[in-house]
């Protein structure tokens, strides 16, 4: 390999570049573009859920109120946010119109006798409605409102056996016999009413924040677009200003002009990569910086993408038929191989592609080494098949760039 | 007629050697029975054209032709489908080109960066020493600092023939060398072209206009439709044209089908008209007054020895353009 062509073409296209705006905008203001909308939708720490919850209740002047329930459920509140914003409905039948069009998420009526039962200490019971069309929300607000239930619950069968227990010490005597006494049988009731006791202690996990995880969701489309794109349609380019038909015709070879090209472009990623660290830095207060075997699996990655660019620029020669067929492999990635979306929510079908797609692959090392601070070990395999794979397609790059430059009309 | 004129070209490829023995020169590039396609259109028709060592040597012939073809695979890389190509002595090659240097129809300059800067890439591309640089800048006058998109056509085939002599190749290629210049861009062309060959070098360059292959080929090959059809020094084809003569005719003129179906051998372009005749003073009163009777207005008309393009009309039956 000659390695003054090498500099000379890595020289050339960094002063192009630096000169082209819209290279410019495309390398470096999309990018940071992606991580102030996604920092800003997604990287804060999400307040609780308010639920839209209807209620249906019976008039009553009983020592104990449905009014009492609602109250309570008003009040609630989980870091300072209210749980449950409260509707009342005058019938059951409006309350269902109301949850059928949307208005609430969900529907308590409790019937007729409620307040009396309640309060003589008979069992009592509610009709709960969920609006079942959205799976995910409907395992919120069901979970929520049969949480607050059960909580409920807990509490009126506490203060019933509170009731029971002070007759019991008041009417009976002090010891069953066989050593059983009074209070071995209100202990044996308060198991009954409360069987388990969850007694709720706070942690904080080492889980990457979300803006670290959009770092990294923005080198990836670094992988997808800024490396495919440059240097499919920079060789393009270069076919259609005739330059390469001279480059071709000069003493420097297919790996010489490559090389140089792949330089070129990881070079430019790579100043791409480092302003959207610090731009995360300066903006959002938190960033990631890859490690030494982060920015190998980088260049690996670039290395794949680059070659698949190539490849296609190659086989199509258009750069209109390029950048289509770019944008065809890269849309669909960006959501399916875990670049924008944590792979957890991703559906299962989806998972091989995140897994086995050395892009996504690729990230997925990434994300394991920076955010988890994973060991080596456990992304070699990872880090392995993407070298095959990125020297395999940049293999067919070359062969299909001899094949195009024999056919330079 | 055609074995009448095959054997005047094989003539003209016997008369076009003059050294037999030794201290006969080297051939520059010998090219043996090329053929290219296009799918189904054949480009190339089996070419065979040797070029000795210090000659300025032309393509002629019309678009279409075959030249810059030729011109692409000598210098691009083109590939071909058989054929041979050496080029002093060593087949075509990676290793050959530092040895040719090519100016082709568009320029070569990257439109972003400075005279100075492409001419950085293209030394580095071929491992020219960069002390040619500053020389070849002052040499072509050439604005360094400015970027390629800013510079005039005129300039910027001087960037192509600065970047082409980077490396002193033995062989200069130009394709099409004079399209879209001006006069004075053109003649200083010229100038150079003869410099390279003063020189002692070898020039061989592809073009539709006859009257640069005249002023500055040693030999001219007509091409037409993918083959050579006739090679030899501009006065040896000139003789192809026989006894000939050429009556010009300039003006607003009509009847020039009338004219075309008496005296087969037309060339007309623009308001001129060239009649190519034997016994040109015995006709030209008949030509004359064909056009005359169709109300035309002549302006001048003169008796010229016939153009290498009233050659290839002769050959080929159509004009150059």
């Amino acid at each position: 390999m000659n390695r003054r062509v090498v500099k000379g073409i890595i020289l050339k296209d960094l002063k192009e570049v630096k000169r082209e705006r819209m290279t410019m905008f495309w390398v470096f203001a999309f990018p940071l573009m992606w991580i102030t909308l996604l920092g800003g939708i997604w990287g804060g720490h999400s307040p609780p859920v308010t639920i839209q919850l209807g209620v249906v209740c019976p008039n009553g002047s009983a020592i104990f109120t449905t009014g009492n329930v609602v109250a309570a459920m008003e009040n609630f509140t989980i870091d300072g946010v209210h749980v449950f914003k409260i509707r009342e409905y005058g019938s059951e039948k409006i309350g269902m119109e109301a949850i059928n069009q949307g208005r609430i998420d969900a529907l308590l009526v409790f019937p007729r006798g409620f307040e009396k039962n309640v309060s003589e200490g008979l069992p009592i019971r509610i009709y709960a409605y969920f609006d079942r069309s959205d799976p995910q929300k409907y395992q919120v607000v069901s979970g929520t409102v049969k949480g607050f239930l059960s909580e409920f619950r807990h509490e009126m069968a506490v203060r019933r056996l509170n009731i029971t227990l002070s007759y019991m010490g008041k009417y009976m005597s002090s010891n069953f016999g066989d050593n059983f006494t009074v209070e071995d049988g209100k202990a044996y009731l308060l198991g009954l009413v409360n069987p388990i006791e969850v007694e709720e202690k706070n942690v904080t996990g080492n889980a990457p924040s979300p803006i670290q995880f959009y770092v990294t969701s923005f080198i990836g489309i670094q992988f997808l677009f800024a490396t495919m794109l440059l240097i499919g349609s920079g060789t393009l380019e270069e076919i259609e200003h005739g330059t390469l038909r001279r480059i071709a015709a000069s003493p420097a070879t297919a790996w010489d002009f490559l090389a140089g090209k792949v330089l070129s472009t990881f070079t430019i990623v790579t100043i791409s990569i480092l302003a959207g660290i610090a731009y995360a830095k300066l903006v959002f207060g938190e960033t990631i910086f890859p490690s030494p075997l982060g920015w190998v699996l980088i260049f690996l990655a670039a290395v794949f993408s680059m070659s698949l660019g190539l490849a296609i620029a190659m086989a199509t020669r258009s750069i209109k038929a390029t950048n289509t067929i770019v944008n065809l492999i890269s849309m669909p990635l960006l959501f399916l191989a875990g670049i924008v979306i944590p792979e957890a929510t991703l559906p299962d079908w989806a998972r091989p592609i995140v897994n086995y797609f050395p892009l996504g692959s690729a990230l997925k090392g990434l994300r394991l080494l920076e955010l988890y601070h994973r060991p080596a070990s456990e992304v070699l395999p990872g880090i392995l098949w993407l070298s095959v794979s990125a020297f395999g397609i940049l293999l067919i790059a070359v062969l299909l760039y001899n094949w195009a430059v024999k056919r330079l009309g | 007629m055609q074995s009448v004129l095959n054997f005047r070209v094989s003539t003209l490829f016997i008369s076009s050697t003059p050294f037999l023995g030794l201290g006969l020169p080297m051939k520059a590039i010998k090219i043996n029975g090329l053929k290219k396609s296009y799918g189904e259109f054949f480009a190339l028709k089996g070419v065979s054209i040797e070029v000795e060592e210090g000659e300025v040597f032309a393509l002629l012939g019309p678009n279409g032709a075959g030249k810059t073809t030729l011109i692409r695979i000598l210098t691009e890389g083109l590939g071909y489908d058989s054929g041979e190509i050496k080029v002093f002595g060593k087949h075509l090659s990676k290793e050959t080109a530092r040895l040719i240097g090519y100016v082709p129809q568009e320029s070569v300059a990257y439109d972003l960066l400075t005279v100075r800067e492409n001419l950085d890439f293209y030394a580095d591309i071929y491992n020219a020493p960069p002390s040619r640089i500053p020389k070849l800048i002052e040499e072509f006058s050439l604005p360094p600092e400015k970027k390629a998109k800013e510079l005039s056509g005129g300039m910027k085939r001087k960037l192509s023939l600065a970047v082409a002599l980077l490396y002193e190749p033995r062989i200069l290629i130009l394709d099409e060398p004079s399209t879209g210049l001006d006069v004075p861009s053109r003649r200083e062309l010229w100038g150079r072209i003869k410099r390279f060959q003063y020189e002692g070098r070898t020039v061989l360059l592809a073009t539709h206009y006859m009257e640069e292959a005249d002023a500055l080929a040693s030999r001219v090959a007509i091409m037409n439709e993918g083959k050579v059809i006739a090679v030899g020094t501009p006065d040896e084809l000139k003789s192809l044209a026989g006894r000939e003569s050429v009556l010009h005719i300039e003006g607003s003129l009509r009847g020039v089908e009338l004219v075309r179906r008496e005296f087969p051998r037309v060339i007309e372009r623009g308001n001129i008209l060239r009649v190519s005749v034997e016994n040109a003073r015995t006709l030209l009163p008949r030509v004359v007054e064909t056009l005359i009777s169709e109300e035309s207005e002549i302006r001048t008309i003169r008796v010229e020895e016939p153009t290498l393009e009233d050659v290839f009309l002769k050959l080929t039956g159509r004009g150059l353009e």
